[in-house]
């Protein structure tokens, strides 16, 4: 507390600008240009809304870079069970907005609680973890504990009917406990079977010869016959799995669906669930290199692209911008996530360093699956870019989880008093 | 530490991975695959909509306005926009029921849910407007306007003009790499096919920014990737549609053809082919029903009967016997044959028409006299081959070269023919020829040619219709290249001797009473013995006899003589052309209140169609006779 100055990272803060000024350009666009005709009343003002949403956003970072470490550390087990009694309560009070019902109402505020239970789950998980110093590094109790913590939420955000966000949850599952310092094997057995899995939907022998792959290099990485036997019995039984689901399960009908994205331009597919891919590509397309200019994404402005405000906003961008303009907004977030990286890695304190992973975890897969999805190589999942989307709790729980990272950081040597 | 340095690494490592992946997709999707060819973007905002090319117009030769175009409207649906609620509004707009909206709107859907399908065709433009006035509280309703063919005579010349016709699949497969598209209208006979290629323009393309709903937003970059559509060249043709249009009115219940050429230039005056259809039919979507109707009529009116119908000549033979038996040596001017009634050739015995003996007459009496038993006496001593020989060199027997017609050759047989036909024959088989009757027939186009050589001492016209064509922007001029005529050996003091038998025809002969009021010409009639009915009509004529300016053949199935017919129809024709009018004369006004009311070739139909198009038998068992065949359109220098 002594030597901690009042000085957060400037890189941070100027890239979070950064990217939130080109949302809010993408926003204004859409909602300020021709397209405004063909959206409905609710969207029309979403520009309005997330420069409110910033301005709450903003000052909620100014009030968290206040707080002591300490606090944020005694916090970080009743914000976790906060969210998830609100998580519980929005099931049962929830508002439901396109089969979702992950919305509470206070007045005229909706809140997305999802958004705030990241939050809460990053603090809670390194929470946990960083009691671990005692033990040993190999201690898998201390990884199930951690998991579990971080599924917990996951299972209530699935009742919500909201699998993008749940994906996330999931995904930060190995993120933290690689970060914590779990062997490299577990954590290869854990994401082999999820990546064998992704390659089985496009191509069942891309998926064999990955496990195959993720078998022999986890042999050749422990040396222990039983972890290859592990990885190949995850490996091999996701591929199986998912042929068998593709191709006994799921009826045909619900096959086509699942897969749409690796073809969503087929006549079946276009108007229905590939009908957002093709928009999305096209939009792409239609920018080209330089960009159709501000206000003049024929895409956009036709309003052809579905959920432009939210899950497709980068296609704006990528359109009235270009691949200039998406490959400035792309490496702005890479820049960003490194930083943070680098960030949590000064901080000595496994606290900070965790939540700082955990942040940039949440950040990752957003922006893995967001893009992912809009340029066609995933399925459309639900999942907002980070500080470009529309959505204020969302805007909220990333600037304030960012803003924690700052705040470990800037008091780093607080945290080593009574750390180690 | 080191370890916890390492997983740093990792950590952003994967980061980077992570982006890289996502930059290089954007890379392929924005820098490779973004650009398209002809620079329309992919999706749906941007919709290139096509503007049709104003098609030439046909002018002729005075500069009347014969054939134009006029905008049609369609209205379209895209289902996936179209607000159902509105269906009421529209129905009333286009005084339709609701249901048949509903119908049209499921059509669309089963074609395709996203794209304008055409669902009212050809509204008026009075209805278009209504929808154009309501269009924007009708989503998902855009119109089209496209032009059809306008004809502004009364002159139908139906078999010249031809008809322009939705392009059909195996045309399409063909032509597609020269930009035809489904739904494109193209040229299908007479001149709008041979001059397709310059009547037709080049198709414009507009990029509009089109919304969510399927409607018009603006134009794309401000329309600066537009292309403009180029309209076609103006065809100034050569035909006189007064001459045209009274031809038509004459040809009133009799199937035939008619055929008006300038003998010095072969400029087409008049081209009829009877039945005819009304081409306006065509600018219409001709319904199946109307297509049927055409082709199943028994007087087959899609059928040119100027070009593929092939007639024994009959006594319009005479002048082309007289010419070869005088150039031949055969026959000398003053020389006198024999005419009597008969004439024996074997145990046959061949007989003039009203069986009257004319004595000693010379060639230019036997002419006049239409005297058949002394062409037997010419035949008989000319070669078979001799004769097949000239008959050639007059045109006969061979497609005329009028680039973009069907053509029927005709069958002008030689000795080779009568072996393969009748193995052993005689000259009882052959002397018919000599008379323009027996195995043998020449199409009414030939026909006119020959008349044009008659006339002008010798030199085989090549037919055209198109004097120049002249693109409507530019005042760009094209010429057709219309080849020179083609000389027929003879001494033209032969030629002089025919055209003075030829003139009495029409003096003191078988056209007395078909003469031109105060313009000599020269003629020939024609009554060619038919097998399945009543005789052929046919005449040949030249006017003035001095220096002509309008050589004519007609011919006319099942009408008996060639005076009655064929003759005065000539006669009228060359009178409107040479002076502008018809005289107030009594055989005149005879000749057309006849011609007008009278019913000629129809009562033998019954026993036509068997054999349809009639007179052909004889050309469909030529060996010359090829599969009809259209050649290349007219070239252009």
């Amino acid at each position: 507390m002594q030597n901690s100055t009042w000085k957060p990272d400037p890189w941070t803060l100027l890239l979070w600008g950064g990217l939130v000024a080109a949302g809010l350009m993408a926003l204004y666009s859409i909602t300020r240009g021709p397209a405004v005709e063909y959206l409905s009343e609710s969207v029309r003002d979403d520009f309005s809304r997330q420069f409110l949403w910033i301005g709450v956003s903003v000052v909620s970072v100014g009030i968290i870079l206040l707080l002591p470490v300490r606090f944020l550390r005694y916090a970080a087990y009743p914000a976790y069970a906060t969210t998830l009694v609100l998580l519980a309560l929005s099931l049962m009070v929830g508002v439901e907005v396109h089969g979702t019902r992950a919305w509470l109402a206070l007045g005229p505020v909706r809140l997305q609680v999802s958004e705030l239970a990241k939050v809460g789950t990053v603090l809670a998980v390194a929470q946990l973890l960083s009691k671990r110093h005692m033990r040993t590094g190999q201690d898998l109790s201390f990884a199930l504990e951690a998991a579990a913590l971080i599924v917990a939420p996951a299972g209530l955000v699935i009742l919500q009917n909201d699998l993008g966000t749940a994906l996330v949850f999931f995904g930060l599952v190995p993120i933290v406990l690689f970060w914590s310092g779990l062997s490299l094997t577990v954590i290869l057995l854990m994401v082999s079977p999820a990546i064998a899995g992704y390659l089985a939907l496009l191509s069942i022998r891309a998926a064999l010869v990955s496990a195959v792959l993720f078998t022999g290099l986890l042999w050749w990485h422990s040396g222990q016959r039983s972890i290859a036997a592990f990885a190949a019995t995850f490996t091999g039984g996701v591929t199986a799995a998912v042929a068998l689901v593709l191709n006994k399960i799921l009826q045909p009908y619900q096959v086509e669906r699942l897969l749409s994205f690796t073809n969503p331009g087929a006549e079946q597919f276009r108007q229905g669930v590939g009908f957002h891919l093709v928009q999305s590509k096209a939009a792409l397309q239609s920018g080209g290199l330089w960009g159709t200019g501000f206000m003049q994404g024929p895409q956009t402005q036709g309003a052809y692209v579905p959920e432009q405000t939210t899950d497709f906003v980068f296609s704006v961008i990528a359109e009235e911008f270009g691949l200039v303009g998406s490959l400035v907004v792309l490496g702005l977030l890479a820049a960003l996530l490194l930083r943070l990286i680098k960030l949590g890695a000064e901080v000595k304190h496994p606290f900070g360093s965790i939540v700082a992973a955990g942040a940039v975890g949440v950040y990752l897969i957003h922006i893995t699956i967001n893009i992912g999805m809009v340029t066609g190589m995933l399925p459309v999942i639900g999942l907002p870019l980070p500080f470009l989307s529309y959505g204020g709790s969302a805007m909220l729980a990333n600037t304030a989880l960012l803003a924690i990272v700052l705040n470990t950081h800037m008091r780093r040597e607080d945290l080593s008093i009574y750390g180690y | 530490m080191d370890e916890y340095r390492t997983r740093v690494r990792i950590y952003a490592g994967v980061v980077v991975f992570v982006v890289l992946l996502l930059g290089f997709r954007l890379v392929q999707l924005q820098g490779i695959s973004g650009a398209t060819q002809d620079g329309v973007p992919p999706g749906s905002a941007v919709r290139t909509q096509f503007v049709e090319a104003a098609r030439g117009a046909m002018y002729d030769r005075d500069g009347t306005r014969l054939v134009d175009n006029r905008p049609t409207y369609t209205i379209l649906l895209t289902p996936r926009y179209f607000d159902r609620s509105k269906a009421p509004l529209l129905a009333d707009l286009l005084g339709v029921a609701d249901s048949t909206v509903h119908r049209r709107l499921e059509e669309a859907r089963t074609r395709n849910a996203f794209r304008p399908t055409p669902s009212f065709r050809e509204v008026s433009f009075e209805t278009f407007s209504r929808v154009q006035e309501h269009q924007y509280e009708l989503p998902g309703v855009t119109y089209d306007m496209d032009l059809r063919r306008r004809y502004h005579t009364s002159a139908r010349a139906a078999h010249t003009f031809g008809y322009v016709h939705e392009i059909d699949d195996r045309t399409l497969a063909q032509k597609q790499s020269q930009g035809y598209r489904l739904g494109d209208r193209i040229g299908r006979t007479g001149l709008e096919q041979a001059y397709e290629s310059i009547l037709r323009g080049e198709r414009g393309r507009e990029l509009v920014l089109v919304n969510v709903h399927g409607t018009e937003v603006k134009r794309y970059r401000n329309g600066r990737m537009d292309e403009p559509s180029v309209g076609g060249y103006d065809l100034h043709l050569t035909l006189d549609h007064e001459v045209q249009a009274l031809a038509e009115s004459l040809f009133v219940g009799k199937r035939g053809a008619a055929v008006a050429l300038d003998p010095d230039t072969g400029e087409v005056l008049s081209f009829i082919s009877k039945p005819d259809f009304d081409p306006a039919l065509f600018a219409r979507s001709v319904s199946a029903s109307v297509w049927d109707s055409l082709q199943s009529n028994p007087h087959d009116p899609l059928y040119n009967r100027a070009t593929q119908s092939g007639y024994p000549p009959g006594s319009t033979w005479k002048p082309f016997m007289a010419l070869v038996a005088l150039q031949t040596g055969l026959l000398r001017e003053n020389e006198r044959l024999n005419c009597p009634a008969g004439y024996r050739i074997g145990r046959r015995i061949f007989r003039n028409h009203d069986g009257k003996n004319e004595g000693r007459i010379t060639v230019a009496k036997a002419l006049e006299v239409s005297c058949n038993t002394f062409f037997y006496q010419v035949m008989e001593e000319m070669s078979l081959n001799t004769w097949h020989d000239w008959a050639l060199k007059f045109g006969f027997g061979q497609d005329v070269p009028l680039n973009g017609f069907r053509q029927e050759p005709g069958l002008i047989p030689d000795s080779s023919y009568f072996n393969r036909t009748y193995g052993r024959w005689t000259q009882g088989y052959t002397i018919n020829l000599g008379i323009g009757q027996g195995d043998m027939s020449v199409t009414p186009l030939q026909l006119a040619r020959y008349a044009a050589a008659l006339g002008n001492g010798g030199r085989l016209p090549t037919p055209h219709f198109v004097r120049k064509a002249v693109h409507p922007e530019t005042n760009d001029v094209r010429r057709p290249d219309v080849a020179a005529p083609t000389h027929i050996p003879i001494d033209s003091s032969h030629f002089e001797i025919v055209q003075e038998g030829m003139h009495r025809v029409m003096t003191d002969g078988t056209g007395q009473w078909v003469q031109i009021p105060d313009v000599p010409s020269a003629g020939k009639t024609g009554t060619a013995q038919n097998p399945h009915g009543e005789d052929h009509s046919l005449f040949i004529m030249f006017a003035p006899y001095e220096n002509p300016e309008i050589a004519i053949a007609v011919a006319i199935e099942n009408a008996g003589y060639g005076a009655t017919a064929a003759a005065p129809i000539a006669s009228l024709m060359a009178e409107k052309y040479l002076t502008g009018t018809i005289a107030d004369a009594w055989e005149r006004r005879y000749w057309r209140k006849r011609l007008r009311e009278e019913v000629r070739s129809a009562p033998s139909i019954e026993a036509d169609t068997s054999a349809s198009p009639p007179a052909t038998q004889a050309a469909t068992q030529s060996p010359a006779s090829t599969p009809a065949s259209s050649r290349p359109e007219d070239s252009f220098p």
